[in-house]
């Protein structure tokens, strides 16, 4: 039966990833014609715009370009840059433990700060914490992520400079010791992590808080009160690890989904990862490079997805009786 | 004292201890951030507690951008952010001079015509050496003219009239031209690049994905040491620097995410230097502590276009033929004001343009007889007589034609967007209509490269778009409005047999002043003929620290050129010093922050903690909430 269900959690993701290939040829495609983007000299003779498209295998029909670009990509061979002429892959492996520490710090710090909003909320239900803390989050959940990073950088870089404007380490400089360099990146991390944070918190924090409020009042909690439980550990012990279920799951594909939202607090913070990348790549009209991050944001969210699955499977007993 | 009390007590306890703690990376921190706030002087390095920063004798200018090199490939670098870095690493067969942008020794020290001018002979200095200790020689120079002359893509342009270069000797450059040609002496814009490297890598490898070793071999003052993509690139000195070495020992270029970073960088200390400044911020950045900004001419311009393509050069050209009545775009002219176009959607940071050549071209710039001032009664007056008149729609028109037109501007050019609105305001007066088109920068390209049948078929009426030439050769600029360039760089597709036989004829004239002479008649033809209004001569805006680099004199050309010859030459880089005592380095925070958050964090888990002991035990009623 689990063996059953995860085949088909998989063959699902697999699918999902075959449509997402197919997808993404075709869109870059769609476009327009990849040549006159790459001749970006005007004037630019017939023979070298032949010799370009012959360069990138755009001279072949679009069967099989297909077939090379499924061939390529499963060697993970995502094409050459046109802008810096280097394998897209090089510069996606680059860039990507940026963005992983960056939106995994700040995933975390929101699921953990959203979860303990949410807790504290629905156990001070119609409290001025509540209403504090609802109005809070709802704040940061509508404000545009840019605008959060933007006042972080006036306040605490600029207003009271304690903490740097951008960038993932200060420039230029030799570390003595790694765990020098390390502590200059923690550094660099606050802001674009209490921004990135902030811009997630809102919707772990409603999630926790509905989830609680369904929870607390489920009548095993009444009867856990009943039998002489203190409130604490009613709370602690029985209420929040049934609450916690649609939090972690959320997390998991959040985790996937946030790599791409992260461009703009990336292009803020001048953080170099992929979303810097991929901003740069569509105001350069670099299409391998796009057509590469995009895949990497694609595979990123499919798998997320499937990791939540397994994840329910294992926390949530109904699936596996199912 | 409640539970939350004590626990917010603690956290500003533990906080307040952290910063003091921290006390002196925090006094490092505000130091140089201080600057900007209360204008006292950097007082060098701050090396703050965690780092080990440059030291304080090592002096690093630093500039920000937005936007770094692609590549440091020569052969297929295409972005101008290449050449600031280029122009530090290698020299040029004969340079631009800062004080005038004219020929200056580069690679060669001196150079001869030919009675017939069609063959310069470049004398190579004795003893040259690249920074990896090898001789350049004349090889060096004629492997470059030839590969990267031949197959760079921007550099093939300069060396379409050479025939033949000959090295007699290590210290001997013959080049052969078709026909007399200026430009190998005045705008040979072709970075001379050691042999004995570029020379070993197949020509595929030098057009694809080829990087160059670092350091990267060069015979400028700095070479390029470091090159970490979208993060930093470390120039430092050449050992085998032939000239007096340079203030700085190192030059770093350090990208951030955009534009307001970089800008925010300068206020805050972190950079001594920006290149280029958003029109937008440049007043405000000039009203900052320690900050100068700098506007500056450049070899280029906005222009409003027109169609002008022959009907036996594009027959299925589309466009309204009132646009190439001359009248209508004279009139056109003097409606537009073009002061007020820089006012307004440059804020007063371009300058007035008259024709199309900029006034940068010192040695070849004269304010042109017909400049067309703003005089919409003229313009009117014009129109009267050429028997336009106004319909119920107050547009005007003749014979069936009305002068209606499509105004395309690029969606990604904002101050364009502004001065085609202003300048469709403005010929309302005189009964024109244009009807402004925003679109993407490729689907104007797509418009005026369109072709049907084999032959050009440009799809617009006008359009605002620009240009940007050479620092000291003119030719370029010249050479978009000749009939040869339709079906290249032309993009309004004008043909003047006059003007082409004009073109030709100065590449070829050696002599500044009798060059002038013909390069004004060609000025004036198309002053008279219009096929561009150029209405704005673009600016270089730039800003750098006054704390951290004493004066500045603008440099190439000496005056009105700008902080450091970007692009250009080294020079300019050569002639900055940092301020005494305020070696550009470190800035920024120390880890005061850092500190700060790690008390906080301590004081909230004790919080926690000490309320949880305070509430042991305590078994107060649930209340479950409905």
């Amino acid at each position: 039966m689990t063996g059953r269900w995860l085949f088909t959690k998989v063959g699902a993701a697999v699918l999902t990833l075959i449509f997402v290939l197919i997808f993404n040829f075709f869109l870059f495609r769609a476009i327009g014609d990849p040549t006159t983007q790459l001749a970006r000299l005007p004037g630019a003779t017939d023979k070298e715009i032949e010799q370009l498209k012959s360069d990138y295998g755009l001279d072949k029909p679009l069967l099989g370009q297909f077939a090379d670009y499924v061939g390529d990509t499963a060697s993970l061979d995502l094409g050459i840059s046109q802008n810096t002429r280097e394998p897209v892959w090089n510069e996606i492996v680059d860039a990507l433990p940026w963005t992983l520490l960056l939106v995994g710090t700040g995933t975390l710090l929101a699921t953990l700060i959203g979860a303990w909003m949410g807790v504290r909320a629905a156990t001070k239900r119609g409290t001025k914490t509540d209403d504090g803390l609802l109005g809070f989050s709802l704040f940061t959940y509508a404000a545009p992520e840019y605008w959060i990073g933007i006042i972080l950088i006036l306040l605490f870089a600029v207003a009271w400079p304690i903490f740097p404007a951008g960038q993932q380490a200060t420039p230029g400089v030799e570390f003595a010791s790694w765990f020098d360099e390390a502590l200059d990146v923690v550094d660099h991390l606050i802001l674009p992590a209490t921004a990135m944070t902030l811009m997630l918190l809102g919707q772990y924090f409603l999630i926790m808080r509905s989830s609680m409020v369904d929870v607390l009042t489920e009548d095993f909690i009444t009867v856990k009160r009943a039998t002489g439980l203190s409130r604490e550990r009613v709370i602690n012990r029985h209420a929040v690890p049934n609450a916690l279920l649609p939090l972690v799951t959320l997390s998991a594909i959040q985790f996937g989904a946030v790599a791409g939202g992260a461009i703009t607090i990336e292009t803020v913070f001048s953080w170099p990862g992929l979303g810097e990348l991929s901003f740069n790549a569509i105001n350069d009209k670099d299409f391998p490079m796009l057509q590469g991050t995009f895949l990497v944001f694609s595979v990123g969210v499919i798998f997320a997805n499937l990791l939540a699955d397994i994840l329910y499977f294992y926390l949530d007993p109904r699936v596996q009786s199912r | 004292m409640t539970k939350g009390a004590v626990t917010v007590v603690l956290v500003l306890v533990a906080f307040g201890l952290a910063l003091v703690a921290t006390g002196a990376s925090g006094q490092d921190g505000t130091t140089a951030d201080g600057t900007t706030a209360d204008g006292t002087t950097a007082d060098g390095t701050t090396a703050d507690a965690t780092t080990a920063a440059p030291s304080n004798d090592e002096n690093v200018l630093r500039i920000g951008w937005a936007q770094d090199p692609d590549t440091l490939n020569p052969f297929v670098g295409q972005n101008e952010e290449d050449y600031t870095v280029w122009a530090l690493n290698w020299d040029l067969p004969i340079n631009f001079s800062p004080k005038t942008l004219g020929p200056a020794p580069g690679i060669a020290e001196s150079w001869e015509v030919s009675d017939d001018r069609k063959t310069v002979t470049m004398k190579l200095a004795p003893d040259m050496k690249w920074s990896d200790g090898k001789p350049i020689t004349s090889k060096d120079v004629k492997w470059s003219l030839d590969e990267l002359g031949g197959h760079g893509v921007l550099f093939a342009g300069y060396t379409s009239s050479i025939t033949r270069i000959e090295t007699p000797d290590p210290e001997t450059v013959v080049i052969h031209t078709k026909r007399p040609d200026a430009r190998v002496i005045g705008g040979l814009f072709v970075y001379v690049l050691p042999e004995h490297i570029w020379g070993k890598v197949p020509l595929k490898q030098l057009k694809g994905q080829y990087q160059p070793d670092l350091p990267i071999v060069g015979s400028g003052p700095y070479v390029v040491t470091e090159y970490e993509r979208r993060k930093i690139i470390t120039m430092e000195r050449n050992p085998n620097w032939r000239g007096e070495p340079g203030a700085y020992d190192k030059v770093q270029f350090i990208k951030y995410g955009n534009q307001d970073a970089v800008e925010r960088a300068l206020d805050l200390g972190e950079i001594d230097l920006v290149r280029e400044v958003e029109s937008s911020s440049y007043a405000r950045l000039g009203e900052q502590d320690n900050v100068s900004t700098r506007r500056s001419q450049t070899p280029a311009y906005t222009q409003l276009s027109f169609n002008m393509c022959p009907e036996r050069l594009c027959p299925d050209a589309q466009f309204n033929p009132a646009v190439q009545d001359r009248t209508v775009r004279q009139a056109i002219a003097y409606a537009v004001d073009r002061n007020k176009l820089n006012e307004i959607a440059t804020r007063g940071t371009s300058f007035v343009a008259n024709g199309i050549l900029p006034s940068y071209y010192k040695s070849f710039y004269e304010t042109p007889e017909q400049t067309y001032p703003y005089d919409p009664d003229q313009a009117n007056q014009m129109l009267d007589d050429a028997g336009w008149e106004l319909n119920d729609d107050g547009v005007r028109e003749k014979n069936g034609e009305t002068l209606s037109f499509d105004l395309y501007v690029r969606s990604e050019s904002p101050f364009t967007v502004q001065m085609a609105k202003l300048i469709a305001e403005m010929t309302q007066d005189i009964g024109v209509e244009f009807n402004v088109q925003v679109v993407s920068t490729d689907k104007l390209y797509d418009l005026t490269v369109r072709s049907e049948n084999g032959k050009p078929a440009p799809d617009f009426d006008t359009f605002i778009w620009g240009w940007g030439g050479d620092p000291y050769d003119p030719s370029f600029l010249l050479s978009i409005l000749t009939t040869g360039e339709i079906g290249g760089s032309s993009d309004s597709f004008y043909s003047n047999a006059e003007y082409d036989k004009l073109y030709r004829e100065q590449t070829g004239i050696f002599d500044t002043e009798e060059r002038k002479a013909v390069i004004q008649r060609m000025v004036a033809i198309t002053q008279r003929d219009l096929p561009y209004l150029v209405l704005t001569e673009d600016p270089q805006l730039q800003a750098y620290r006054t704390d951290r680099i004493q004066a500045i004199k603008p440099v190439c050309p000496e005056e009105t050129g700008d902080l450091f010859c970007d692009q250009v030459s080294y020079d300019g880089v050569l002639a900055l010093e940092p301020v005494a005592g305020a070696s550009s380095g470190e800035t920024g925070s120390g880890n005061a922050g850092l500190a700060g958050l790690i008390g906080l964090i301590v004081g909230f888990v004790g919080g926690v903690i000490v309320t949880r002991m305070r509430s042991r035990g305590q078994n107060e009623p649930l209340e479950i909430p409905e």
